[in-house]
């Protein structure tokens, strides 16, 4: 039996922070992911901001910020744009753009310089719940491995398996999971290949859809749906956007990348006996963006931390890691709200609503008008948008 | 279940599953049928379509 005091499952930037940080601050950890090439497939557009990384101080390389972004172009329905700089106003995954595959691999080496353990292709199937601490049963090219482990960091994505059989309620409903789908294209033409492009409206139910500049005509070019508010799949949806879009009609596809995405904030309870979760397993996602990489991997270096003093202390207990859950409400919980409230008011808009409210704000400059202003717009363009939104409010 | 070729593993299924039945392996899929009440979420979620009753 491998003996550790943490063991973090998944390698994702979520887990691979809370490993550094965990191994940091001087406990044993073992960083464990099913995959036998950690950040491979991505499952993300991999946008990211700047403020984001320097807060974490993580400095950046070339060799996986790929583009700088300088802005934001939001598209409504008829094709009426907004544009939006990092300037005028706080733009939340605008900086760069990954390439995922060596990020990802170069958060789990900055795991293992910090001293902390890595075993890839090794896959939790069970946790046993023992007095002081779990065991959890590993399956290692075809050998089962049981690994005794004070506290259990779960960073195992969006399918959150490992906290929910520890009893906690990290399940997504199927209403806050995005369904996302991706294509890496290249002939994109892009109006300026160094912005964002948002598309809104039936164009990507419950959801919007993006292209992501990775270079001059190299492009993520996805969607994400919620798939109770279509009865067509995310890909057919990619299919029709990547058919319509001027952008796209050219473009050819080089990757396809699929996975969910669970927009509906963070859970209730993250933590318990022995146990922290993290990352897409914890819903720290922003609920409008889906965005989580930032969110992820500050709530992974607060759990890293946290349950590094626990061990410290010896008291793995739920009451001492709750610490852990105060601390990412601090961080994170105002701004879930906020971005929750702004998508579910996206999501209630129309068609027609959005393409009024685009060409009122086509040529605002945000950085010179007032909150009264845009909303006295908002009542000349449509009443109804703005009796959506004072409801929400 | 049957999982169809094209099935990428992203784990979408599992996430939504009610009852915590699918094991995502690096390329294969493990359901634990006995437990299922068949509330089809993981079908209805999957971007691509893969995942089919038996």
């Amino acid at each position: 039996m491998i003996t550790t005091d943490i063991l973090v499952i998944g390698a994702g930037p979520a887990g691979s922070i809370a490993a550094k940080h965990a191994a940091l601050n001087g406990a044993n950890v073992l960083l464990i992911d099913r995959k036998s090439e950690i950040g491979a497939p991505k499952r993300c557009a991999e946008g990211v901001s700047i403020e984001g990384l320097k807060k974490l101080g993580i400095e950046t390389s070339p060799r996986w910020a790929v583009k700088d972004i300088e802005g934001i172009r939001l598209v409504a329905p008829n094709g009426t744009d907004v544009w939006l700089n990092d300037d005028t106003i706080e733009l939340p995954e605008a900086g760069y753009i990954l390439e995922r595959k060596v990020f990802d691999k170069h958060m789990a080496m900055d795991a293992g310089r910090a001293g902390a353990q890595i075993k890839i292709k090794t896959l939790a199937k069970e946790i046993i719940k023992k007095e002081d601490h779990y065991v959890v049963i590993c399956e290692h090219l075809g050998e089962l491995i049981e690994i005794k482990a004070n506290i259990i960091i779960a960073a195992d994505g969006p399918e959150s398996r490992i906290a929910r059989l520890a009893g906690l309620k990290t399940g997504t409903k199927i209403k806050d999971m995005e369904s996302g789908i991706q294509f890496e294209m290249c002939n994109v033409e892009m109006t300026n290949p160094n912005v964002l492009e948002f598309y809104f409206g039936s164009v990507a139910p419950g959801g919007y859809a993006w292209i992501f500049p990775k270079g001059e005509d190299i492009a993520n070019v996805g969607l994400a749906v919620i798939p109770t508010d279509t009865d067509k799949t995310a890909y057919q949806h990619l299919l029709d956007f990547v058919a319509n879009c001027p952008a796209t009609q050219n473009a050819q596809a080089v990757e396809l990348n699929v996975g969910g995405d669970p927009v509906g904030g963070v859970h209730k309870h993250i933590s318990g006996d022995n146990i922290l979760v993290v990352g897409d397993a914890a819903g720290q996602v922003n609920p409008l963006t889906g965005g989580g990489i930032i969110s992820g991997m500050t709530c992974g270096k607060i759990a890293g931390e946290v349950a590094a003093n626990a061990i410290k202390e010896e008291n793995y207990s739920s009451k001492r890691l709750y610490e852990y859950d105060k601390l990412v409400d601090d961080e994170l919980g105002e701004k879930m709200k906020k971005y929750s409230k702004t998508r579910d008011y996206l999501a209630s808009l129309s068609d027609k609503e959005l393409d009024s409210i685009a060409v009122a704000f086509q040529d605002v400059e945000f950085e010179e008008v007032s909150t009264t202003e845009l909303i006295k717009k908002l009542v000349k363009v449509s009443p109804k948008a703005l009796l959506k939104l004072g409801k929400l409010i | 279940m049957i999982v169809k070729e094209w099935c990428s593993y992203c784990g979408e299924c599992a996430g939504v599953c009610p009852r915590n039945l699918i094991l995502v392996r690096e390329t294969e899929l493990e359901f634990d049928t006995g437990e299922c009440k068949e509330c089809d979420f993981c079908i209805k979620a999957c971007p691509v379509n893969a995942l089919e009753k038996d």
